[in-house]
């Protein structure tokens, strides 16, 4: 004998009906089987419609809807000649913030990748040339790419950078392409980019190694 | 072949080209629109070009002006008799229409925003409706005028009416051209742009397909399903035969005799120079040609399903080829009894049959509903759209297109919903002819009592039936996409349910019955063929009569001016009022 299933208390009590409102079966009388006349019916109720908003449209009683929707006040607005004002801290796409010298602030230490859910970004570390002054202290990005694609612009990763060297605060959102390459953001594409203060530096500048008022380590203070 | 030949069909062919590309594109956006006028909410057409305004100007004042000056010019020349007469109707009617429909127009935009000088402030209280009446008025007037002129003086009246004509032509556009406002214009031809827009778009957009997808088939289900829709037009008639004279009698149709249409044919139609048909090939096989090639529209889905490499298109490409396969038999069997009356298959024969006699959709009621029925459904458009159907299986057999391959595809279907109103037109609302329209003229005759006779020349009479082609099929085509906003879908099983068994039977047993009835009449005798023909003639009567007063309505309901009472809907409206406010909008809380 086949076991009998529990009782599910969120669908129904076993062996007891469905308690609940009884609806009516639709009738199934001649003419609402023949279709023709509800047919009729519902196409004189549509054209009924048509009718009268056309002619209240055309008569000036009624704006068209299409261009009320231009109007002030109204929710729909006409996307590509008018955009909405974003919130101040709107993500939009990435940028890489640069220096004063103009290279990229990034140190290049995938802190930004790890912590990428969508895993979008690509890095490739570099070591500065021999003699530059911050060989050894820290390295810089050969490639920096995001696949804006696959973003979901969750902005962790502006969260996880220790540089401030990666932001969203372009106001710029997705724009749409007609190939996927076209999503694969370079460095030099992201370092183009402003914020919308329009400036390409970080709005939280820190202190670069090798200023007075670097608090950690130098190279001069290193050789001890 | 000759020469002219060639270049004549060429002609045709662009000319159904043409209409029906136009069509496709139209349809696209009429979809839309309708079904935003119908549930009154914003539509997406929404695309506008800004003009610079002089372009803007030129563009109002231009195609006017060259009318006017056009009219003005081509009444230079002397005409005489009946094409004289028919020059002085047609100038004096346009006149007037021109004339009523830009008071009409003037007074929709006083109405709308405002008068600018004295002149018009007098619009902004007439009723729209008396314009309409006023210009139905003086046509009659006109039309009664054009029988007072004398026949001597009639070249004389030609040339005035021309002048007249070109001279309100030239006042329109000068008065259109100084009410358009400053600045740029924004041009959305009421959202027409949009269909170009997205043309324009698909044409950039990423032609995405899937990896494991076969990419010759992917490609080659797009053409085929546009091609099956455009190869069918071939064998629609879109006109009257024309006939042209030998003009330099050397026994050959060339491109000097293009000139010499004659001016007037018998009512029989009959015609002892060249015959030009106003179709692109007279196939003897005609309506089994549609069948056989818009048949193959199926290969298309279905390949398309196939070669997508997705569940959601392979059942989409399996509900289409069943589908249509399973609708092609009703649809066929369906038009049966059709040809029993006709006798003929071939087009043409059917348009000058149901000229002579009565309209299809007259003999063959349960036929025509059966055949609209099975043709809903080999469009694949509401409320048979499974192989498509969104809340199922997302967008069907071309789920897996995108950019022009996926435009392929609706530019195949919105044709097909154009054809297949142009088939409906030529099946059963009568082709290319119009109630009482003959091919010498206007002729009410009812049985053997002869009401009306009216002579028109070839010319005219040809250009009339072409139009009336093309505006039935405009119009079927309207109706046919308020289905949409109206049908809501059948499920998948009560789909083939309909098509096997009540299509069929019913589509079956007509035919017995027109067969039955057919051979019955046959040898019934005159007096039977002589009520038969009377009783054409009345249906014809109703077609006119119906037209008529459709159109007068409509445009007078259009016309009428709404009242819109202000009226408190909600509770806290309502107690708003007790208290004495007063709350501008129902909505409002
Ligand atoms: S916003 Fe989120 S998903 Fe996008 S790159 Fe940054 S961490 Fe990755
Ligand atoms: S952007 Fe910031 S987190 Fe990412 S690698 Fe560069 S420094 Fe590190």
């Amino acid at each position: 004998m086949p076991k009998r299933t529990p009782s599910n208390p969120w669908t129904k009590p076993a062996g007891k009906p469905i308690e609940g409102k009884a609806i009516p079966r639709p009738r199934r009388t001649a003419e609402v089987q023949a279709y023709l006349p509800e047919f009729l019916r519902g196409m004189a109720i549509t054209m009924r419609h048509f009718f009268k908003n056309t002619k209240e449209m055309m008569l000036g009683q009624k704006p068209d809807p299409v261009l009320e929707a231009l109007n002030e006040g109204v929710t729909t607005i006409c996307y590509p000649e008018e955009k909405r004002p974003y919130p101040e801290r709107f993500r939009g796409l990435h940028r890489l913030t640069l220096r004063d010298d103009g290279s990229p602030r990034c140190v290049a230490c995938l802190c930004c990748s790890t912590a990428c859910p969508a895993q979008c970004i690509h890095i490739e570390a570099g070591e500065y040339a021999e003699g530059d002054k911050r060989r050894g202290y820290e390295r810089y990005p050969k490639t920096f790419v995001i696949d804006e694609l696959r973003c979901i612009f969750c902005g962790f990763c502006v969260e996880a950078c220790p540089c401030d060297a990666i932001r969203m605060d372009t106001g710029i959102h997705a724009t749409p392409y007609d190939s996927r390459e076209q999503f694969i953001y370079r460095k030099d594409l992201l370092m183009e980019f402003t914020g919308r203060d329009g400036s390409r530096t970080s709005a939280n500048p820190r202190h670069e190694p090798g200023d007075p008022t670097h608090p950690g380590l130098s190279r001069e203070q290193m050789d001890h | 072949m000759s020469a002219v030949e060639i270049v004549l069909s060429v002609v045709k062919v662009l000319i159904m080209l043409l209409f029906f590309l136009n069509m496709a594109a139209l349809c696209t956006w009429a979809d839309r629109r309708q079904g935003a006028m119908v549930q009154d909410r914003v539509g997406p057409n929404r695309a506008v070009v800004h003009l610079p305004n002089m372009l803007a100007r030129g563009i109002v004042l231009l195609p006017p002006a060259l009318f006017g000056v056009l009219a003005i010019f081509s009444s230079l020349g002397a005409l005489a008799g009946r094409a004289a007469a028919e020059r002085f109707t047609v100038n004096v009617q346009l006149a007037i229409l021109v004339g009523w429909f830009s008071l009409l127009v003037l007074c929709a935009k006083v109405r709308s925003g405002g008068a600018i000088n004295k002149a018009e402030e007098m619009f902004a209280d007439v009723d729209p409706r008396s314009f309409f009446f006023a210009g139905l008025g003086v046509h009659a007037l006109g039309l009664v005028a054009g029988r007072l002129v004398p026949p001597a003086s009639m070249p004389l009246a030609a040339q005035v009416s021309g002048f007249v004509l070109g001279g309100v032509f030239l006042i329109v556009a000068l008065y259109a051209t100084s009410r358009v406002p400053d600045g740029p214009i924004p041009l959305r031809l009421a959202g027409t742009l949009h269909a170009i827009a997205d043309s324009i778009k698909m044409i950039w957009k990423e032609d995405f397909i899937p990896k494991n997808a076969d990419r010759i088939l992917h490609g080659l289900a797009p053409m085929l399903a546009v091609f099956s829709a455009i190869a069918v037009m071939a064998v629609v008639p879109f006109g009257p035969d024309l006939c042209f004279t030998d003009g330099n009698r050397n026994g050959t149709f060339d491109f000097s005799d293009l000139g010499n249409l004659v001016a007037t044919v018998p009512a029989s139609g009959a015609c002892n120079g060249f015959l030009v048909k106003m179709q692109i090939i007279d196939l003897n096989v005609g309506i089994l040609y549609i069948f056989g090639i818009a048949g193959t529209g199926i290969i298309g889905a279905a390949i398309a399903g196939w070669a997508s490499d997705n569940k959601f298109a392979l059942l989409g490409g399996l509900r289409a080829s069943s589908q249509m396969v399973s609708y092609e038999v009703a649809m066929g069997l369906s038009l049966v009894g059709l040809f029993l009356v006709y006798g003929s298959v071939r087009m043409s024969d059917m348009a000058v049959w149901q000229g002579a006699n009565a309209w299809g959709v007259f003999v063959q009621p349960l036929g025509f509903i059966l055949f609209l029925t099975a043709l809903c459904a080999e469009t694949k458009r509401v409320p048979f759209d499974q192989p498509e159907g969104e809340s199922e299986i997302v967008a069907g057999y071309f789920l897996e297109y995108s950019g022009f391959k996926w435009g392929m595809f609706m530019t195949g279907e919105y044709i097909e919903l154009a054809f297949s109103s142009a088939l409906l037109v030529a099946l059963f609302f009568g082709g290319y002819s119009l109630p009482f329209l003959h091919a010498d003229g206007i002729t009410i005759a009812f049985g053997d009592t002869m009401l009306f006779q009216y002579k028109m020349t070839h010319l005219a009479v040809s250009i009339i039936s072409a139009l009336a082609f093309f505006g039935k099929t405009i119009f079927v085509t309207w109706v046919q996409i308020f289905f949409r906003w109206t049908l809501p879908r059948f499920r998948y099983d009560q789909l083939m349910k309909l098509g096997w068994t009540k299509l069929l039977p019913l589509a079956i047993a007509n035919m017995m019955v027109t067969g039955v009835v057919v051979l019955a009449l046959r040898n019934a005798g005159p007096a039977a063929d002589s009520w038969l023909k009377l009783l054409a003639d009345i249906t014809q009567g109703f077609v006119a009569v119906a037209t008529l007063a459709g159109f007068v309505a409509l445009v007078v309901g259009l016309l009428e001016p709404v009242e819109r009472k202000k009226f408190l809907a909600s509770s806290a409206a309502r107690f708003a009022a007790a208290m004495g406010g007063v709350k501008p909008e129902p909505q409002q809380a």
